[in-house]
């Protein structure tokens, strides 16, 4: 073994990003390329009556308009996760309705992206408007069909009968996925062989998913997805304007780019639903949890009704209470799809249940993290299943050991620094480990390389490296050695980068393709193969190796711990809130890249305090188009935010899970982040803040 | 973005002569808002007149004390002057909190002075605006209003002004020296910017024709004492919710003199008159503070998501005048 898994490696594709030679998906070049743009609705209810394209035809450069009148048949999509799945379920331009301000209503094709975007504002619609909906309080709401409640024990009467309790409403904003790339297209047909250059988070369903609807051979379609500025669930599936811009290259004959401007990443692209919860936690005297109500709330669009952030998921697999009630409702709003976004439904559901904690923990006199050592359950309490390589007690209590945890006050209002309150806080993060099915081919020249070839991706995650460390680990070659290919649907499937699924899904196959490969020649290693290698006169030796979840999921849950600490410094009557100090512990299975890892955890904190701190989409009330719709409007951290985060990691490999041992990374270190920053609010200044996010007006109204 | 044509002007003169020639031309200096408003299709103008080459980057002591800064200095260049960080540290200070390195460096005073409200509903056409497209209505009164005006608004536009610059400016007295082919004239900084009221696509009283060639810093020895104070939801890189420029002089526990502007209320930056009036001669404690801060916003009127900003700018004021007093009292 070479001993490289666990140390910190260097980006792979590092040098080719920072140099400008990677090329993202709107990079490409391609000869005879024209340029789409969006003809997108200005109300955000109603439907078409009349759309005059006349002044944008006769508009130079202009080669095409796709609107409903025009717009060819598609082959429905089985949306099964499978076979084929979109992110909209109804096709663009399928009918003259509007369900959403910003809802593309036609594209332009023109010779130069200039000329395509000016057309686009030639063009004359007539609507027959509708009152949108808009506010959540003119929403009915109904129990969300996809999101299973539960109901256990006799939760109204424990609490009624509870010696301690609390109950609280918290609220979070929609919000926006604000990755750095935004979405973009190249859609080439060569005869009947479609070419797809788009960020992906899955090659391969991509793959089906334009094989599907565009009624073709798996084998002529190719989605390339080499690089992938930032994602964070928003670039799974095609979204409306790809397939559009797919559909519309076809008629046209030409290869066709269509790059969305950031005011149309926010309204037809996904975003995080707005949520409210409500909480009642019910306990004895000595901190023992008795009860846990749990009702929350999100918004759907109408073109996906059943979608909902999943707030209630977290609360089963936190705390042990005898009686539970959880229950998730869902409400449309004339508003773009929301959809997945880093940790979709654990990131409320971990603010409002930890902050109700919290809070009960003040009520009770007793110290949080013992509360919470106290009552964290041993089983997921859905399934009944024991958690495997559980490490959450060590996360709390090495977190509260390197912060410094016992020597906080036990008042708020107690420390002071410069004329600002001081407080300390602390939240539980947790999100559960997932796999799905990959494959790698791995190949060993006779010069010592490597070359592993698979169709993952790398939305700045790291799979690039993590594929270099498992391939070197088990081929015993120093990582300089290893080349990848990945982002290609010709490669071997290299499954998906969601759900924090990428590491345990694929380094195990890339483990067994390396393991096929030595046990081909009899190898222990990589030197003994090349012997073998140099004496035949081969090329290359080359294997196949493949990885799956197997049964392991009917004995155990899997799940991944972890817990934040931080320091906040308020000035109270100015509203500002400055973190200054963070520790964040993490229990992931086993670490493959320290570097990588750190850097994931630390990314996600900061995106949490993002979301703790600053960040909201808001939709104006009568038009029901987004007034916050940019990186300008809306906020996301800046440096000076930041304080040093400071990550460390617990726990041995969860080998039950798989045989690399590793749970994933992605999510995980965003959760409970806001309501670590509130806790540490409350604890400065004794006031608690229950509405996300934290901007200074509500620290200076409560 | 619209067609347009462009010319480089060869002169100040060359400039004035092609406005007014062309009364659908606009100048270009650092472009750093302008281009977004041409992309957005918010600006009519057809045609650009680039005057990025021209001599007007001099920043230079007067005789009579002062400072006189060319139009075309760029932000990154008053921020790090020696003099301006010396006299006039608020000014310093106030431009730093705003935009970014990037855009301070090529971010002019002239286009400072004459950029354009950041109000989302002024840069999404699918809402009517009446600064953007006059008599169609204004989205932001009855929209999303968290970020707007709480003083000078009328019913036909709640926008704010959004300079950190102008606000030091407006307290420090601040000239602005504007040219037309018939001559030269002087606007006090306060009287530049206008309210909003009937016509609020009008910003500035700069008359057609007009250019900026610089801004006058008068010797005003209170500035010494400046500080900027910048209220806003992240630390950097966002509009201001509340600022406030202030400076003040106290002799034996006296106010002996005051300035205090406010941004991120009006319509432009608001100097607190009536504050500075009432702590003439009044002992300089947090009490007078209180009651200025008090006066200073007795006439604003909040809107639907605003309302927060009338605390927090009576706060701010506060705050920026005890922190003044202490640099006084460090000198």
């Amino acid at each position: 073994m070479s001993n490289v898994i666990g140390k910190s490696v260097n980006r792979y594709e590092g040098q080719a990003k920072v140099t400008g030679s990677a090329t993202y998906s709107a990079e490409h070049q391609i000869s005879g390329l024209v340029y789409g743009a969006l003809i997108t609705a200005t109300i955000a209810k109603g439907r078409i009556k009349t759309l005059d394209l006349q002044q944008a035809q006769a508009s130079p450069g202009v080669l095409y308009i796709a609107t409903a009148e025009n717009m060819p048949q598609l082959t429905p999509a089985a949306n099964d996760w499978f076979s084929s799945h979109i992110y909209e379920p109804r096709y663009p331009l399928a009918d003259a309705e509007i369900h959403y301000g910003g809802q593309i209503i036609g594209l332009v094709v023109a010779d130069t992206p200039e000329r395509a975007r000016h057309a686009a504002t030639l063009v004359q619609v007539e609507y027959e408007s509708e009152t949108p909906v808009i506010n959540p309080k003119d929403a009915s709401f109904i129990t969300a069909p996809r999101t299973p409640g539960l109901e256990q024990g006799n939760t109204a009467t424990a609490l009624a009968t509870a010696e301690y309790q609390i109950e609280a409403t918290y609220t979070t904003a929609m919000e926006l996925h604000a990755m750095m790339e935004p979405h973009a297209i190249i859609a080439h047909w060569q005869e009947n062989q479609l070419t797809i250059y788009e960020h992906t988070q899955w090659v391969m369903l991509h793959q089906k998913t334009y094989a599907t609807l565009f009624n073709l051979p798996l084998d002529q379609v190719r989605v390339i997805s080499l690089y992938t500025g930032g994602a964070f669930g928003a670039k799974v599936f095609p979204w409306p304007h790809s397939i559009l811009c797919t559909a519309v290259a076809r008629e046209i004959q030409r290869p066709l780019k269509v790059v969305l401007p950031r005011q149309q990443v926010t309204t037809i692209a996904g975003n995080r639903s707005a949520t409210e919860q409500h909480l009642k936690i019910g306990a004895t005297s000595d901190g023992q949890l008795v009860a846990i109500e749990h009702h929350a709330k999100s918004y759907t669009s109408p073109v996906n009704p059943t979608w909902a952030e999943n707030c209630i998921g977290v609360t089963p697999v936190m705390y042990t209470a005898e009686n539970l009630s959880l229950k998730q409702e869902i409400a449309i709003l004339n508003m773009g799809m929301p959809t997945y976004m880093r940790a979709p439904g654990e990131v409320p559901g971990m603010f409002a249940l930890e902050s109700a904690m919290d809070e009960l923990a003040w009520k009770l006199g007793l110290d949080p993290v013992k509360f919470r050592l106290k009552n964290a359950t041993t089983l997921h309490q859905r399934t009944k299943l024991p958690f495997s390589a559980k490490h959450f007690a060590e996360c709390l209590q090495l977190g509260a050991e390197q912060f410094g945890w016992k020597d906080r006050p036990q008042h708020p209002r107690s420390l002071t620094r410069e004329g600002k309150w001081v407080g300390w806080g602390m939240a539980a993060a947790t999100f559960p480990g997932w796999r799905a099915m990959a494959s790698a081919t791995v190949r060993l020249f006779p010069d010592g390389t490597a070359l592993v070839l698979t169709s993952a991706n790398d939305m700045g995650t790291g799979a690039y490296t993590m594929i270099t460390i498992s391939a070197a680990e088990t081929l015993n070659l120093p990582v300089e050695n290893i080349q990848i290919e990945i982002g290609d649907s010709r490669l071997p499937n290299g499954g998906i980068a969601g759900g924090s699924m990428m590491t345990a899904t694929l380094a195990p196959a890339v483990v067994n393709a390396c393991q096929e490969l030595l046990k081909q020649v009899n190898a222990k290693t990589a030197t003994e193969a090349l012997q073998v290698l140099r004496g035949s006169g081969q090329p290359f030796l080359e294997a196949t190796g493949s990885s799956q979840p197997g049964m392991e999921g009917q004995k155990w849950a899997f799940q991944s711990w972890g817990a934040h600490f931080c320091e906040v410094e308020v000035d109270e009557p100015l509203g500002r809130v400055q973190i200054t100090r963070w520790v964040s512990v993490m229990n992931i299975g086993r670490v493959l890249n320290a570097k990588a890892a750190a850097s994931q955890v630390r990314g996600a904190v900061i995106m949490g305090i993002g979301d703790g701190l600053m960040e909201e989409c808001q939709l104006d009330p009568h038009l029901g188009l987004p007034v916050v719709y940019d990186l300008a409007t809306y906020h996301i951290p800046v440096h000076a935010d930041i304080p040093r985060i400071q990550v460390s990691f617990v726990g041995e490999p969860d080998l039950n899970f798989n045989s690399v041992g590793a749970r994933g990374c992605g999510e995980i270190g965003i959760t409970g982040v806001s309501a670590a920053i509130a806790n540490a609010i409350y604890h400065a200044t004794g006031k608690r803040l229950r509405d996300l996010p934290l901007t200074p007006d509500k620290l200076l109204s409560t | 973005m619209r067609n347009f044509t462009y010319s480089r002007a060869t002169s100040v003169e060359d400039a004035l002569q092609g406005i007014r020639e062309n009364p659908q031309a606009t100048v270009i200096a650092g472009g750093t808002n302008l281009i977004d408003r041409l992309k957005g299709y918010l600006e009519p103008s057809s045609h650009l007149i680039d005057i990025s080459r021209l001599q007007m980057q001099q920043i230079e002591s007067l005789s009579t004390g002062g400072l006189r800064i060319g139009a075309l200095a760029s932000n990154t260049a008053v921020a790090d002057h020696p003099i301006v960080r010396r006299d006039y540290p608020l000014l310093s200070r106030a431009i730093l909190s705003g935009a970014s390195q990037q855009i301070r460096n090529v971010a002019t005073v002239g286009g400072n002075l004459l950029q354009r409200t950041r109000c989302s509903y002024f840069y999404d056409p699918a809402f009517p605006c009446n600064k953007r497209n006059p008599g169609s209505g204004c989205s932001a009164r009855t929209g999303i209003n968290r970020l707007h005006a709480i003083l000078g608004a009328s019913e036909h536009c709640v926008a704010v002004h959004p300079s950190d610059f102008c606000v030091a400016l407006a307290a420090l007295d601040a000239v602005v020296e504007v040219e037309r082919l018939s001559g030269k004239r002087e606007i006090p900084i306060t009287e530049f910017h206008r309210l909003p009221e009937n016509n609020p696509e009008q910003d500035t009283h700069l008359q057609p024709g007009e250019l900026i060639t610089a801004v006058i810093l008068p010797n005003l020895p209170v500035a010494k004492f400046g500080v900027y104070l910048k209220l806003r939801d992240r630390t950097s890189y966002s509009f201001a919710l509340v600022s406030v420029a202030a400076a003040i002089d106290v002799r034996d526990g006296q106010v002996e003199t005051v300035r205090i502007a406010l941004g991120g209320v009006a319509h432009k930056p608001w100097r607190a008159m009536v504050a500075e009036q009432f702590l003439q001669s009044q002992p300089a404690t947090l009490d007078s503070f209180k009651q200025a801060a008090d006066l200073a916003l007795q006439e604003a009127q909040p809107l639907e998501h605003n309302d927060f900003k009338i605390e927090m700018a009576k706060r701010a004021i506060e705050r920026a005048l005890m922190a003044s007093v202490q640099k006084g009292a460090e000198k």
